[in-house]
């Protein structure tokens, strides 16, 4: 324990900015809620549960936004510098965390406080600047409409370079639900955190701090450190450092998984135009990291232009899901994602969507098919500027069905309002529940149980009840990764999880936390996103898949069927051993 | 049996797919482990290492060493995280 009872790696404070006013206090964090709930997401849930916040409309100025950040930020703790953005959702209306990376997460911490909390509606657009000096509103109209990277440029030119700069993009202004929040090219990109800040006047936070914390086994720490680094070189991250997450596609077409043209196949015909494999015979590859990371996951395409960050996620719902088979045009679209400041995955999962709406003849829009990549971009500006048909598909596809009607509903592929990842739920049928059951709706993020699908613990396509107790346990791991806060690209590298994170907590903080320990914290931090979600409105209802994935089995694999009696098993389950 | 490789294992490969003959998943690990040297990284006497998987005919993802092979089988050999 510090002097005035802080613990060794935090501050023991956050900072809560009211916009409205411009007023800015730190209020004290006791060391039983940082015990309790660690930093990054479960901080972060903590607070708003403090604040409030599930019963407010998440758009509204009351409505705060919490930059979370860890006890391992600083450290030298490998890909220990991330933080999380957390807030109610405007797409989904239950708990968001999104997180990202890099130096946002360092100097945030270095201004002295473990959280940021935002609240208000600043009077014209803003950005807030925290620095040594204190905390300060300007303006910054001058930046409306400029990207994420542009906004973050001008800023660091106006403020100086040490400053740190998280921005959002045309979508955050214009309140697209799906809006993210950028910083060095990485986004918090889920749920939609861009358009809650939008909605406060805010187009940027800059940071910069210097202050300090101290560790309680700096010696110790350090050989840790040390160890972590080596191992993360090793054969478990190669996948990310050599290839990036991009080598998915491939496998997952080969296994009947990548999702295509709205759901409606499970194999793309065209999956080798677009994958990584293909794009390294035919653009430059370079490579990047995260600051204070040994893994370098970032792979960038280029041809001739500025390069493209290429990961699964975007070539997924970009390419398979919209029908594009032109990697050029999958990469264009992937770039004006980032630029704009929009979830690559809701995008091209509420374009899919609609172009499926198109095909059946339930939305007018003739130009809008699958297949071509022209119509996937101007189907992304009109998203980014809420223009004609942008207007509609910026709410995402659970809205848009609703708009719509013609049980459209059926087919949109959402869970709570959140667009589904890349992995097909029928082939995954894992996956499939932990879709079901995510607190902020469809997510590989929060859920890891793809990795039981694809071990020997399960039969991927008639799992059982017995896979439940597998789902719960990455859940569980992921609510513990995200409040450390360590990248999930190392998990392969742990031999012992739960024993090897209570270590480095206990180096970090002195407290004498336990692999028991850890396992409680990460179920009170799964819970308390349940508490967040009840006090939202939810109900067992929404823990389901859309209508099509429960009535038909993939094409070209009749194995891969999920049945509504076989998933609401599953889900009862779960709700059993979670105990509740 | 026919054996494809995706990923890193197709990076240590040098092909994304190939013929061999083996009985058992530990007989075909050994095998290919002889005769692409690159494989060893991969490949721990006749195993896996932790961070690999290997999937049978599309199905079920073995790992028992004495787990039979068919002539007419085709193992997948990836890697084990398949976070995107």
């Amino acid at each position: 324990m510090r002097e005035g009872n802080v613990p060794f790696g935090y501050h023991g404070r956050y900072l809560r900015i009211d916009v409205s006013t411009g007023r800015a206090d730190y209020v004290p964090l006791s060391e039983a809620t940082l015990r309790q709930y660690l930093g990054g997401s479960g901080l972060g849930v903590k607070l708003l549960l403090d604040e409030g916040a599930a019963s407010m409309d998440p758009l509204a100025p009351e409505a705060p936004l919490v930059f979370a950040f860890s006890p391992l930020v600083g450290s030298p703790l490998t890909t220990s510098a991330k933080f999380a953005v957390v807030s109610k959702s405007p797409l989904t209306e239950r708990i968001n965390d999104s997180l990202a990376s890099s130096g946002f997460a360092i100097a945030g911490k270095g201004c002295g406080c473990d959280a940021i909390m935002i609240v208000g509606r600043a009077a014209e657009l803003s950005v807030v600047i925290i620095d040594d000096a204190g905390v300060r509103l300007e303006s910054a109209t001058e930046h409306r409409g400029k990207t994420c990277r542009e906004a973050e440029l001008a800023l660091k030119t106006r403020l100086g370079p040490s400053y740190r700069v998280a921005s959002i993009g045309p979508a955050g202004e214009n309140r697209v639900r799906y809006a993210t929040i950028s910083h060095d090219g990485r986004h918090a990109g889920r749920g939609g955190s861009g358009a809650v800040l939008g909605a406060k006047n805010v187009k940027a936070i800059a940071v910069r701090g210097t202050q300090r914390v101290e560790w309680a086994h700096p010696k110790e720490l350090t050989e840790l450190s040390r160890s972590l680094s080596k191992r993360s070189f090793g054969p478990a991250t190669a996948k990310y450092r050599e290839l990036g997450t991009a080598t998915n596609l491939l496998t997952f077409n080969r296994f009947g998984a990548l999702p295509t043209r709205n759901f409606q196949s499970g194999t793309f015909d065209q999956a080798a135009s677009i994958s990584s494999e293909e794009m390294s015979t035919t653009h430059t590859k370079t490579r990047k990291s995260c600051m204070a990371c040994t893994i370098g996951c970032e792979h960038i395409y280029s041809k001739g232009g500025k390069g493209v960050r290429v990961e699964y996620e975007s070539l997924f719902a970009l390419g398979s899901l919209c029908g594009v088979g032109d990697a050029d045009a999958v990469l264009r679209a992937s770039q004006r994602c980032d630029e704009l400041g929009l979830d690559t995955i809701s995008t091209g999962g509420t374009i899919a969507f609609a172009m499926e709406c198109v095909e059946r003849g339930w939305l007018d829009q003739p130009w809008l098919q699958f297949g071509s990549g022209e119509a996937m971009f101007r189907a992304i500006e009109m998203i980014g500027s809420r223009e004609g048909l942008g207007d509609l598909l910026a709410e995402g596809s659970r809205r848009a069905a609703q708009a719509i009607g013609h049980d459209s509903i059926s087919i949109a592929p959402q869970v709570k309002g959140l667009e589904i990842p890349g992995y097909e739920p029928r082939a995954l049928q894992t996956m499939a529940l932990g879709f079901a059951v995510g607190a902020r709706g469809a997510d590989h993020n929060r859920s890891g149980a793809y990795e039981v699908d694809f071990s020997d613990k399960v039969d991927r396509r008639h799992v059982t009840l017995d896979a439940v107790r597998h789902a719960i346990e990455t859940e569980d791991k992921a609510a513990l990764m995200d409040s450390m806060i360590v990248c999930k690209f190392l998990r392969g590298v742990f031999e012992d999880f739960h024993e090897e994170t209570a270590e480095m907590l206990r180096y970090v903080t002195g407290w004498d936390v336990t692999a028991a320990e850890m396992h409680d914290i990460a179920r009170r931090i799964v819970s308390a996103k349940r508490q967040f979600n009840l006090l939202a409105g939810w109900t067992p209802a929404e823990d389901t898949l859309p209508d099509r994935f429960l009535n038909t089995p993939l094409p070209n694999d009749p194995e891969a069927s999920l049945s509504r009696e076989r998933l609401d098993g599953l889900v009862a389950e779960y709700h059993r051993q979670r105990g509740w | 049996m026919h054996v494809e490789f995706f990923g890193v294992p197709r990076q240590r490969a040098g092909t994304s797919e190939l013929e061999v003959q083996a009985d058992t998943l530990g007989h075909l690990l050994g095998t290919l482990a002889a005769q692409i040297p690159s494989l060893n990284e991969i490949i721990d006497s006749n195993r896996l290492h932790a961070s690999f998987v290997a999937n049978l005919n599309g199905g079920q993802f073995v790992t028992d060493p004495e787990t039979p092979l068919r002539d007419d089988d085709y193992v997948l050999i990836l890697s084990a995280d398949a976070g995107g």
